[in-house]
């Protein structure tokens, strides 16, 4: 096989000193998968912005069928065969299938677009690949995996003969990602070459040929999938053996923490988000909630840790009620919140590391004494937990602006792991950071858990509730469908049936 | 070297640098202006200082030039720190005009309708002040805070509300229908500010200023509350997360700056003029702004960039009044600097914007 791509000593240095591709060799054969897999800020996305055109290499070649080629920008890139499917799809919400697929090269019929045509060319696109869409419904009315096929069929009709796939089952249930995965693999028998970015080690072996490991911007591994296993890549990926299976001793369920009852929230809009929501939290057990993403997960924190107001029901904390209260009197009844979105609610980037690490106590003694606020108490906190949960910054003083992904992450579980609360509720804990920071959340999630804290876990990454959970709520349309005792019998095709709404438990037992 | 000694470092180099260029554009201008280019912008550089004289015995010439300087910066300052708290709080108020001439009327209104002894006036007319500014910005804040309208809108219509409000009373009640003028009769003596300098009006106003950068410093940087201010301004959400009360934050930040600018409308009429008249100081409100740019919002900068922005202004006063330029070749000067500072702030916030919109579209793509 000849190679279709090869990128030469690739080097991309940003304007301010970041250097994102270090000498970075690159190839890809005519009509095989190839997994590009990294750490979070390892540079394999720089790397697939510079051959789609949307970042210039500061040094190196691309050369395509053995031409070499300058790629400025995606028009060029299109018209080279080279088409990308972006992590966040890039669809028009209020036009149909067909209308989003032919966008900017529309079938003509005098001065109008032929709409005819539009769905004619919709429909054989998605016989011949086998990437089954409804040419005429509108994109805000279908799923998120037939999105991401509007996408891929969005690319082949510009006549894309390698595909660029950013991390696409980030957002897919399992099905779907089955799905996925036979698609591409309809694809590749048509002649078609797919690049596949992920993290996930499992996905690489299942679906790739050949797969590139990247850490800090240079390739650190180049190897045919089936001559390695999971555990060398990662070992490759971060460059030394990570544990990918969790220890954890069985659970000691205790008293029970948190109780909801009956919870209900309707958005401003006037849509219900939480319909009738009922679970309880115990100690020393994490409690798993699992869903495709924008089936009320988000509200339930918010409304849980007093961001929204519950619109009718009861949570109890140690057996208080705290619904509609302020975020300061929930914390202080012993609730900690690792939220999801890490950079809106989770720091102040133009803070520093000390004063983020205080915002839930700097009231208060010994930070706070008789009204005057002690800037070298919080420094020297800042410095204990930092050695304690081993952040790497310049310093107490440091911006939190210059922290990578997982080091942010790492001051946000410091601060709130620090605050002893009862019950900790993790959204998304491992969301955006590497293998290192993930295992060390992971471990402190079960650590809690051990010490006999109450845990409630949602995660949109279905692996990550399966390895820690010890039950798994699912969630679908604002409403817990079914809540499962996890074990090895639990499986992930069966929790899946649930997040589609395929099933439903009979009755969800009342704080089960 | 990390980022915050980086900043810490580079700053002030580069806010020097930023004034030796304004500098340098403002003489090309005189020079274009002006037949005697030297002395004049000589006038405007060193006309505030005293000169010290030997002719006839040692003697300090000019006293009363130092002290329009240092009467000039004391207001400014006060206006600076008043506005550099609601900036820390990423409150765009600009309210602090309005604050300023309620401020005033409220002295006129004890000085004037109330006989008491000297220290008790004084101190009562300055707490009416203070009591007025901090009401008159607490309007806006809580509108933002639980109606969510927009400060820029509420401060601006305020400040127009206040200026009829003192015209109105200044006409039909405190006016002295005798003065060849629209203005009240002199303050009684027990309601004037005591004088500090002979031959000038610095008063005892300059030392409550200087109290008062000391004051809003510790409040900024050692209290609780300076500490909600700072993360208020750093990102609401996450104040909000943390448990910070932010609706209470956002109507204090405004009605504290309001206690200021308070402050700098008393200084006017019990230190400088010692009475009321229309036409106060037009427009004086927004110089505050000037100073707290110039200054990043942090009160001993404020000091600092006061005492500059005063000595500019005084300069620029004598500059007029002993060459053939005018006034406003100054004011572009003024200009000039705030232009280029406002312009290097405008960098990072264009970006933070750009960022903060792009993880916003993520957030909707993700959820959608």
């Amino acid at each position: 096989m000849a190679a279709l791509v090869e990128m030469k000593q690739i080097t991309k240095v940003y304007p301010n000193g970041v250097v994102a591709n270090k000498g970075v060799d690159f190839s890809v054969e005519q009509g095989e998968i190839h997994a590009l897999v990294g750490e979070n800020g390892a540079g394999k996305s720089t790397l697939m912005k510079i051959l789609y055109g949307l970042e210039a290499p500061t040094h190196g070649e691309i050369w395509l069928r053995g031409r070499r080629v300058e790629i400025p920008n995606p028009h060029r890139a299109i018209e080279l065969g080279i088409g990308m499917v972006h992590q966040n799809f890039m669809l028009v919400p209020s036009f149909t299938i067909a209308e989003n697929i032919v966008l900017g090269s529309e079938p003509r019929k005098g001065r109008f677009i032929d709409r005819a045509q539009a769905i004619a060319v919709t429909e054989e696109l998605s016989k011949t690949y086998g990437l089954q869409v409804d040419p005429t419904a509108r994109i805000e009315a279908t799923p998120v995996g037939m999105r991401q096929r509007v996408e891929i069929l969005k690319t082949l009709y510009r006549g894309a003969d390698l595909l660029i796939l950013d991390e696409p089952t980030a957002v897919l249930t399992p099905q779907e990602t089955d799905e996925l995965f036979m698609a591409i693999r309809t694809l590749v028998n048509q002649g078609k070459t797919v690049i596949f970015i992920t993290h996930k080690l499992v996905e690489v072996k299942e679906i790739s040929d050949r797969v590139t490991v990247m850490r800090h911007g240079e390739v650190t591994g180049r190897v045919a999938t089936r001559d390695v296993t999971e555990a060398d890549i990662a070992r490759m990926m971060v460059g030394r053996a990570v544990f990918l299976q969790i220890d954890k001793p069985p659970v000691q369920r205790g008293r029970v923490v948190a109780e909801v009852r009956n919870l209900g929230y309707v958005a401003e809009t006037g849509r219900p988000v939480l319909r009738n929501v009922n679970f309880s939290v115990h100690a020393g057990e994490i409690l798993g909630v699992a869903g495709v993403e924008g089936n009320g997960q988000t509200e339930l924190v918010e409304v849980m840790t007093g961001l929204r107001p519950a619109t009718t029901g009861e949570i109890l904390v140690d057996g208080k009620p705290v619904q509609r209260q302020s975020p300061r009197r929930i914390r202080l009844s012993g609730v900690a919140h690792i939220p999801e979105d890490r950079l809106t609610n989770g720091v102040a980037l133009d803070a520093t590391i000390a004063e983020n690490l205080v915002v839930d106590r700097y009231n208060r003694p010994p930070f706070t004494q008789r009204g005057v606020l002690s800037p070298q108490v919080i420094r020297k906190h800042a410095e204990t937990l930092m050695q304690q949960f081993d952040i790497r910054a310049a310093g107490p003083d440091a911006l939190m602006r210059s922290l990578s992904g997982g080091n942010m992450q790492k001051v946000i579980v410091a601060r709130e792991f620090s605050a002893e609360p009862v019950l900790l509720i993790a959204a998304q804990p491992t969301r955006g950071v590497d293998i290192g920071a993930t295992e060390f959340v992971h471990t402190q999630l079960v650590t809690k858990r051990n010490e006999g804290k109450a845990v409630l876990l949602v995660s949109a990454d279905l692996a990550e509730v399966m390895s820690l959970a010890d039950r798994i709520a699912v969630m679908y349309k604002g409403e817990i469908v079914a809540i499962l005792d996890n074990g090895p019998e639990l499986t992930e095709e069966e929790i899946g049936l649930y997040m589609l709404g395929v099933r439903r438990q009979e009755v969800v037992t009342k704080a089960a | 070297m990390n980022m915050k000694g980086m900043t810490k470092f580079v700053e002030p180099v580069r806010i020097i640098a930023v004034v030796l260029i304004a500098l340098a554009i403002g003489f090309v201008i005189t020079a274009l202006v002006s037949k005697e280019p030297v002395q004049a912008y000589t006038a405007l550089l060193t006309g505030p200082l005293p000169r010290l004289s030997f002719e006839n015995g040692f003697e300090i010439k000019n006293i009363n030039r130092f002290g329009n300087w240092l009467e000039e910066s004391t207001t400014l300052i006060l206006l600076g720190l008043a506005v550099s708290i609601v900036f820390r709080a990423r409150q765009f108020s600009l309210g602090a005009e309005g604050q300023m001439l309620l401020g005033a009327l409220m002295t006129a209104v004890i000085a004037l309708k109330l006989s008491l002894p000297f220290p008790a006036h004084m101190l009562l007319a300055l707490a009416a002040a203070m009591i007025i500014g901090f009401l008159w910005g607490l309007i806006p804040g809580l509108l933002k805070a639980y109606l969510s309208v927009d400060e820029i809108v509420s401060t601006l219509m305020l400040n127009v509300i206040a200026l009829q409000l003192f015209d109105l009373l200044l006409f039909n009640w405190l006016r002295d229908p005798a003065a060849g003028f629209v203005g009240t009769v002199p303050f009684p003596t027990s309601a004037v500010l005591p004088l500090l300098i002979p031959g000038t009006r610095v008063s005892f106003m300059t030392i409550l200023m200087l109290i008062a950068v000391v004051v809003v410093w510790f409040l900024m940087a050692r209290t609780p509350f300076g500490f909600e201010l700072k993360m208020l301004g750093a990102n609401r959400k996450f104040a909000e997360y943390g448990g910070i009360n932010t609706k209470r934050v956002i109507a204090l930040s405004m009605a504290v700056s309001g206690i200021l600018a308070g402050l700098a409308g008393a200084h006017l009429s019990m230190g400088l003029l010692k009475r009321l008249t229309i036409n106060l100081s037009p427009g004086l409100g927004f110089e505050g702004i000037v100073v707290a740019l110039l200054a990043r919002n942090d009160p001993r900068w404020v000091l600092l960039a006061g005492l500059f922005y005063g000595y500019l202004r005084t300069g620029a006063q004598i500059m007029e009044r002993s060459s053939d330029v005018t006034r406003e070749v100054v004011l572009i000067i003024q200009a000039i600097i705030i232009l280029l500072i406002t312009a290097e702030r405008l960098f990072p916030f264009v970006q933070q914007w750009v960022q903060l919109r792009r993880s916003r579209e993520e957030v909707v793509v993700e959820a959608g």
